[in-house]
């Protein structure tokens, strides 16, 4: 298996990204890059896009490339969809993709949604695919973003974390994150920081 | 005879001038104060092994992940032997994450009593989603109040600390910038300087003493080039404020000022 996640987040609607993704030139390049899989995270405002695209796709009856398309509206949490993208041979699992939005609702319907919705919000499930160390794109929603969020998706992409893709022309960063195995900056488990020092520095230690 | 403008002009002369001196006054002592406390540094006189008592401050989602992130790679149950997690009123789910936490804490360190050891406290928000500005004073004062039970250990959410503990102040306060923080660092900087006022009147200032309630704050991992409204709110506040990107490294509040650190990606 060899997943293509993709999530819009909770809180507003990303229904280009979902429009993006169900492409049938997106889909031809995951299955030039060998995926098996793609699941989206279609969040409220997708869940028509993604069913519209499924009965069109059982009425024309033909594989979409090879793929085995899922999608879901909400869960709580990301981290079972993200082992699912991580390299596992136990589980005849190939290193896959995560792409995710960024950008967050208004601040007021941000704070009015549940908590769960929260933690869907854009740099959450970027921080949560950096560190299962899978290739990353990530799509600033350009009707939502945050000037501060656009600013960390352009220093993630500088510094070669990860890889920013535009709904109009998403296809082509497919080859981009799928070609970043070998970049080392991807992979973020050599160092490990911590807050030791800085906290014991305000302990007041003896030593 | 003097015409009203006048006496209007001399009244206004001889009670706005001096409630304005008073003023400036006032915010000069609080301005120094904030640049003394801020640049002081403190007695090292905690021995290893004694008993730390750090309170975690929870917010909402994305900060509550990112805190947790933070502590998994820090804590150690040899130091920090107490810990106090304060989350806002309506958000089970943080409060539901610092007892998964606790209890993938406990599993690693192979403790077994550690349910003794840490305390979730609830304190009502700042401000409601919705609520009117006109109340939003009334619910921030009830919130710094909670905060201040909180930091004196008089919460009624609060169970008694352990005997070992000589103090009911928490040795450490620790936040990523939920709103809930400005709260909590102001009302550990009031305490502060109440202890400390009461210390030099009763003569004691130059008696080297454990410090207390000191305050660490760490930018979230998602602002790369400009501070959250908490961050900059709480820059001249938090003892040791630290950034997870070069770029934000080296600002302070105003002149004389600590200035931030860069800690590199501590949540990872």
């Amino acid at each position: 298996m060899k997943l293509c996640f993709v999530t819009v987040g909770a809180t507003a609607s990303f229904e280009k990204l979902v429009q993006a993704v169900l492409q049938e030139s997106f889909l031809a390049e995951l299955e030039k890059y060998n995926f098996t899989h793609l699941l989206v995270q279609y969040g409220k405002g997708g869940q028509h896009i993604f069913e519209k695209y499924a009965t069109e796709r059982v009425k024309s009856s033909d594989r979409a490339h090879g793929l085995d398309i899922g999608g879901f509206d909400l869960r709580p949490s990301l981290t079972e969809y993200l082992r699912m993208v991580q390299e596992d041979s136990s589980k005849h699992q190939e290193l896959g993709m995560v792409i995710s939005h960024a950008g967050k609702a208004p601040v007021q319907f941000w704070i009015t949604k549940s908590m769960e919705s929260n933690r869907f919000s854009g740099t959450g499930s970027i921080l949560a695919a950096l560190r299962a160390s899978v290739p990353l794109v990530v799509v600033p929603n350009p009707d939502l973003a945050d000037n501060h969020q656009q600013e960390l998706a352009d220093e993630l992409a500088c510094q070669g974390y990860a890889v920013i893709g535009n709904v109009a022309d998403l296809p082509s960063t497919v080859g981009k994150a799928a070609n970043r195995r070998e970049r080392a900056p991807f992979f973020l488990n050599a160092s490990k920081n911590s807050l030791d020092v800085p906290l014991s520095d305000e302990l007041s230690f003896v030593d | 005879m003097a015409s009203t403008p006048q006496i209007l002009c001399e009244l206004s002369l001889k009670i706005l001038a001096p409630l304005a001196a008073i003023g400036f006054l006032v915010v000069l002592t609080i301005l120094l104060s904030l640049a003394i406390s801020q640049n002081a540094s403190i007695p090292k006189v905690r021995q290893r092994g004694t008993p730390v008592h750090i309170l975690v401050v929870l917010g909402s989602g994305g900060h509550t992940a990112e805190m947790l992130y933070m502590l998994e790679n820090t804590f150690k149950s040899s130091i920090y032997t107490y810990r106090t997690y304060v989350v806002s009123s309506g958000d089970a789910l943080s409060a539901q994450k610092a007892v998964e936490f606790e209890d993938t804490f406990a599993r690693k360190e192979e403790s077994d009593n550690n349910a003794k050891d840490y305390n979730i406290v609830t304190i009502p928000r700042a401000r409601r989603v919705h609520q009117s500005y006109l109340t939003a004073p009334y619910s921030t004062l009830r919130c710094f109040w909670a905060c201040l039970l909180v930091l004196g250990g008089r919460h009624p959410a609060q169970r008694r600390l352990p005997a070992q503990f000589q103090s009911s102040h928490p040795d450490i306060i620790i936040t990523n910038g939920p709103a809930v923080a400005v709260c909590m660092l102001l009302a550990a900087k009031l305490i502060r300087s109440f202890i400390f006022v009461s210390r030099w009147a009763a003569g004691r200032g130059s008696k080297p003493d454990i410090s207390r309630l000191r305050t660490v704050y760490v930018e979230s991992w998602a602002r790369v080039r400009t501070l959250s409204t908490s961050g900059f709110l709480l820059l001249p506040v938090a003892d040791k404020f630290l950034v997870q990107w070069p770029t934000l490294a080296g600002r302070r509040a105003w002149w004389g000022m600590k200035k931030t650190e860069y800690c590199g990606w501590v949540v990872v």
